[in-house]
């Protein structure tokens, strides 16, 4: 074949094959094989009756709403959307599943280029830079049915709804708010000769001394350890250290939001206290845990005690060496007369910079996904932080709800800064030194200061 | 004798453009260049003049760019994280890509010779390549752990467990040696790919005048490896210093900063900080560096080519 | 004379020892954790954490394969990532040699700017030219497409790099020999240089196609159709906030390596092949 007769065909071959695509079919997802604990079924929520305020559009409108992938959170969703859907058949919800590790940068891109979904759906401490760059729409009240903002707020928990309200407004609400308490392994517990409830430590001294009837060291291998904090994640240290410095009177943030405390005396002894913890009780050089399985040494029956939220329920649940025999009971306190704890959250808000309508379907369609938390709590394993969660059937039945809930009552949240990432990071840092390479927690911690102040500028 | 005309002489010129044999092929090196120059100029060039320009703005993704000058590279030079950075970067590369080169290169001489189930071992030292960056980067993580892997083969030579990603000493390390085995098969295909196209006539000369394999691979293989060695020590650069998902998903930059690269800390400015003017400045640093040292290179080696 | 033959021999005979062992040393180095992939795939998950760790999977969960097939729409992904790489492959190869030809073998004004100015794309790491390209790419139309997956890559810097040093090695007259002989230009180009590329060609090859398959970043923001992505986005689902199938993911990680190494054998004749230039003038 004539060389340039060739060239002219590939040429064509090439724009053909690019050009000529076949178009994306819709093709119905399957959803994720999950393992459903067997629940009580509840109807979906109804429509509340609204005042003629707002009435639904008729119009086609088609939403966007991209969300973190998790199996029962995934499944609960792809169940309330068909509802959604056949309530409301003008309307087509369109949905992204995005891996967590990746919904921040797809989203900040998406923004970025006026792409972004009409949902989103992110961590809490997210939204204050969000809301700062005007990226939110407030709740929108004749959507909602309410007369004021206080009327929603009143639903939940006392600061439960805290991390999305600003300048008095709702911009973004929890479908997961979660403290962090104590798990206790039951098995090794009992292995131990203790009883995993009257034993299980209330305070960070009572932990330091039952550790060593928990950590089992055979020569230079830690076989298992009896307490560890994080070392996956900087967000996850940052989460633990929180607490502990207001334990000792310390605030890592002010309340403005524009002055940072990481040495203070507060904080110098939270990560003393860390390094000591850690040296009687874990062992940070042995640890399975990443990123995407925060909780695979509780879960293997290698550690313990260790620190987490009520969603690892139906994984820790499932697990083979744990199963049910777990106990939960509140944070370890410094001073149990005056606890504090902290809870995050993962919240949804609708994108400001969508047509008006969309914007309002959007909330209409929060609310009808917000509907029933007592669902939440049974098929995705979520405590949304609201009143009366406490008292339906299917919370009786989730393990040590009320442990959960009562550390929510006593939380600050994740601080809230436009430079949580920043602070995280610094944070993260300073108790990597200290505890791998025995750092002085004071200078670790001016260290992360002199960071911190520095993106604050 | 074929009376069919080229390409370019059916491009019918203004009758006072005469088209010499030189014009005529100059103009058709243009025209083979062309799709690859728009597609590059295009796709890559024009964005990359945008990060130049957002490199001199405040940039948070959401508002839009505000210009600010030179203020975000003087503040990088004096942010001690930036510096950090830079020297983990610096580090990183230059203790990967140097036992890069020698490990490729020996490893292609290796695989030039005759050896018995040869397409076997060379598919076995490929296998590095074919891994995807995101699980090569889970499968180092649990190979890495304290009674992983690597510490039980350390084990039978003897030698006590390495705490590898739990200590900041040794977590780069750990890095530097994943960098070495992903690249070197890689590199290694590239100079396989050089000496196949060394005339075997050569080789069959110098043996004929009594070189040793020694001599034959200074003297014969080396200088006509040249253009092959250039792309392999600018390649070897350039992705060493991009280096990414590696300390993104095994350390995250940690512990204590030690394994935070440049592109790492790049990432973590544009898409965790929200800062893409500051990220955008750092690239700029980042490129400079690599583009003095390949143009540098390009200069040494320019001293005997073709042309 | 029989001392002097025999110490050469034990001499070969050692350096033998010494090429065999280094390559063994190489290949067991080399495959280890590609071993471990695989057989975490055939573990059970408790048993991917096992410690002190597992070497053979007991039990062998063939489950892990199915399982993870069906979480996701693999089929479909598959199917996507074979559709972009082949069609950015197939570019490169194309657009790379003639690029590489022009260069190293042409001279017109600006061509070494041209050369820089290419290099030079490779520098920036993607994450600060990201949100530009992304921009010009919603301009044109193509987010959430198959054009805004392959068009931006269909042709790089390392192809053109690549393609360029190679055909400097190919001598000027056996070019010069075949325009006296009255050859057309492109006929050059494919008959006389592109079967000298062979190796070049299969390098590049290989390589275009594993950078493709293996994106990451790219399709992650632009794509936000479940039917767009590709088997790396699919496999990053696998990963969730608090637990990840394990065996679900190296199962399909083991599956996602397959064509890669498939391509590797067919095009290994074309890395074996080596060139014999006879009738060059001296």
């Amino acid at each position: 074949m004539k060389g340039s007769n060739l060239l002219a065909v590939l040429l064509l071959i090439a724009v053909l094959v690019t050009a000529c695509a076949p178009k994306t079919a819709v093709v119905p997802t399957e959803p994720a094989v999950v393992e459903q604990p067997t629940v009580v079924e509840k109807p979906a929520a109804t429509e509340v009756p609204v005042e003629a305020s707002w009435t639904f559009p008729t119009e086609n409108v088609t939403l966007e709403i991209w969300w973190h992938e998790y199996g029962p959170f995934t499944a609960y969703m792809e169940e309330m959307i068909p509802k959604y859907m056949e309530l409301h058949p003008n309307i087509t919800v369109n949905v992204t599943k995005v891996s967590s590790a990746d919904l921040n940068q797809k989203l900040s891109a998406a923004i970025a280029t006026g792409t972004g979904p009409d949902i989103l759906d992110q961590d809490a401490s997210y939204y204050v830079q969000y809301y700062e760059k005007g990226v939110l729409e407030p709740l929108n009240l004749d959507v909602w049915g309410a007369k004021s903002y206080g009327d929603v707020i009143e639903n939940y928990l006392p600061g439960g709804a805290d991390a999305g309200i600003f300048d008095g407004k709702i911009y973004s609400l929890p479908y997961q708010g979660n403290s962090m308490s104590l798990w206790i392994s039951n098995k090794l517990f009992v292995a131990a000769g203790l009883d995993p409830v009257k034993d299980a430590p209330k305070t960070w001294e009572d932990m330091i001394n039952i550790c060593p009837k928990l950590k089992i060291v055979d020569g230079n291998v830690t076989k298992q350890k009896a307490f560890d904090f994080p070392y996956h994640s900087a967000r996850w240290q940052l989460q633990q250290f929180q607490p502990l410095t207001e334990q000792f009177g310390g605030e890592l943030l002010s309340a403005d939001g524009k002055t940072v405390a990481l040495n203070s005396p507060a904080a110098v002894s939270a990560l003393t206290l860390w390094k000591r913890v850690t040296d009687a009780c874990g062992d940070p050089q042995t640890t399975m845990n990443t990123g995407s399985n925060p909780n695979q040494d509780f879960i293997d029956g290698r550690l313990a005690m260790w620190i987490t939220g009520p969603w690892a329920t139906p994984q820790i649940t499932a697990s083979e060496f744990v199963g049910d025999q777990f106990t939960v009971v509140g944070l370890p306190q410094v001073d149990p007369t005056n606890p504090r704890t902290m809870v995050y959250g993962w919240e949804w808000a609708v994108n400001a910079d969508r047509p008006e309508i969309n914007k309002q379907v959007a909330w209409d369609f929060i609310k009808f996904v917000l509907a029933s938390p007592e669902e939440w709590l049974a098929k995705a394993g979520f405590v949304q932080p609201v009143k009366g969660l406490l008292e339906t059937e299917t919370a009786k039945t989730f393990p040590f709800l009320s442990v959960h809930l009562k550390d929510v009552e006593t939380a600050t949240w994740y601080i809230r800064s436009g430079k949580v990432n920043e602070i995280s990071l610094a944070v993260g840092a300073a108790i990597e030194a200290v505890v791998y390479d025995n750092v002085n927690p004071q200078t670790a911690l001016d260290a992360a200061q002199a960071e911190a102040e520095n993106a604050l500028k | 004798m074929s009376q069919k005309l080229s390409i370019t002489q059916r491009i019918n010129f203004p009758h006072s453009f005469k088209l010499t044999a030189p014009r005529q092929q100059m103009l058709f090196g243009y025209l083979i260049l062309l799709p690859t120059l728009v597609i590059i100029f295009v796709f890559r060039f024009y964005p990359m003049l945008q990060a130049f320009y957002i490199s001199m703005t405040d940039y948070d993704l959401i508002k839009s760019p505000e210009f600010v000058g030179l203020s975000n590279f003087i503040d990088l030079l004096k942010d001690p994280l930036f510096l950090n950075s830079a020297q983990v970067s610096l580090t990183y590369v230059f203790f990967s890509v140097v036992p890069t080169w020698i490990i490729s290169m020996g490893l292609a001489l290796l695989f030039n010779r005759h050896i018995w189930f040869k397409n076997l071992f060379r598919s076995a030292v490929f296998m590095p390549v074919i891994m995807p960056s995101v699980v090569m980067a889970l499968v180092w993580t649990f190979m890495y752990h304290q009674q992983g892997v690597v510490n039980i083969i350390l084990g039978w030579l003897q030698i006590s467990p390495i705490p590898w990603l739990r200590s900041s000493s040794t977590a780069l390390w750990a890095v530097i040696l994943i960098g070495i085995w992903r690249a070197s098969p890689y590199f290694m295909v590239i100079f396989l790919a050089g000496l196949q196209a060394i005339p075997s006539d050569f080789l069959d000369a110098a043996q004929i005048d009594g070189a040793n394999s020694w001599q034959s691979f200074l003297y014969v293989k080396l200088p006509l490896l040249k253009p092959t060695t250039l792309l392999v020590i600018i390649m070897s650069i350039i992705t060493a210093m991009k280096v990414f998902a590696v300390p993104l998903i095994m350390t995250n930059g940690g512990p204590a900063n030690s394994t935070r690269v440049l592109p790492l800390f790049i990432y973590q400015t544009a898409f965790e900080f929200f800062d893409m003017g500051r990220a955008s400045a750092m690239s700029i640093f980042l490129f400079a560096a690599v583009m003095i040292i390949t143009v540098f290179q390009i200069r040494l080696f320019s001293a005997g080519e073709d042309e | 004379m029989k001392k002097g033959a025999s110490n050469l021999l034990s001499v070969r005979i050692i350096k033998k020892i010494l090429v065999y062992a280094a390559l063994v040393l190489a290949a067991f180095v080399c495959l280890l954790p590609y071993y471990w992939m695989i057989s975490s795939a055939f573990k059970t998950e408790v048993n991917i954490f096992r410690l002190p760790i597992q070497w053979f999977p007991d039990p062998i969960n063939w489950m892990s394969f199915v399982k993870g097939w069906q979480a996701q729409n693999f089929p479909r992904y598959f199917f996507n990532s074979f559709f972009v790489s082949i069609a950015i492959t197939i570019g490169t190869l194309l657009f790379a040699s003639l690029a590489g030809y022009s260069l190293a073998k042409f001279r017109y004004p600006g061509r070494n700017i041209i050369f820089i100015i290419i290099l030079s794309t490779m520098m920036l790491p993607l994450e600060v030219t990201m949100v530009p390209l992304f921009l010009l790419i919603k301009n044109f139309g193509w987010q959430n497409s198959y054009m805004g997956l392959i068009v931006p890559f269909l042709v790089e810097g390392f192809g053109v790099f690549l393609m360029r040093q190679f055909i400097l090695g190919i001598p000027r007259d056996l070019i010069e020999a075949s325009r006296m002989d009255g050859a057309s230009e492109m006929r050059i180009f494919f008959q006389i240089i592109m079967p000298l590329c062979k190796p070049a060609l299969a390098a590049l090859a290989v390589f275009t196609f594993r950078e493709a398959w293996d994106m990451y970043i790219w399709p992650l923001i632009i794509v936000s159709k479940d039917d767009l992505r590709t088997v790396p986005l699919g496999i990053s689902l696998f990963m969730g906030n608090y637990g990840t199938a394990w065996d679900q993911l190296m199962a399909i990680a083991t599956v996602g390596t397959l064509p890669m190494i498939i391509l590797f054998f067919l095009l290994q004749r074309a890395f074996i092949q080596g060139i014999t230039m006879t009738g060059i003038k001296g």
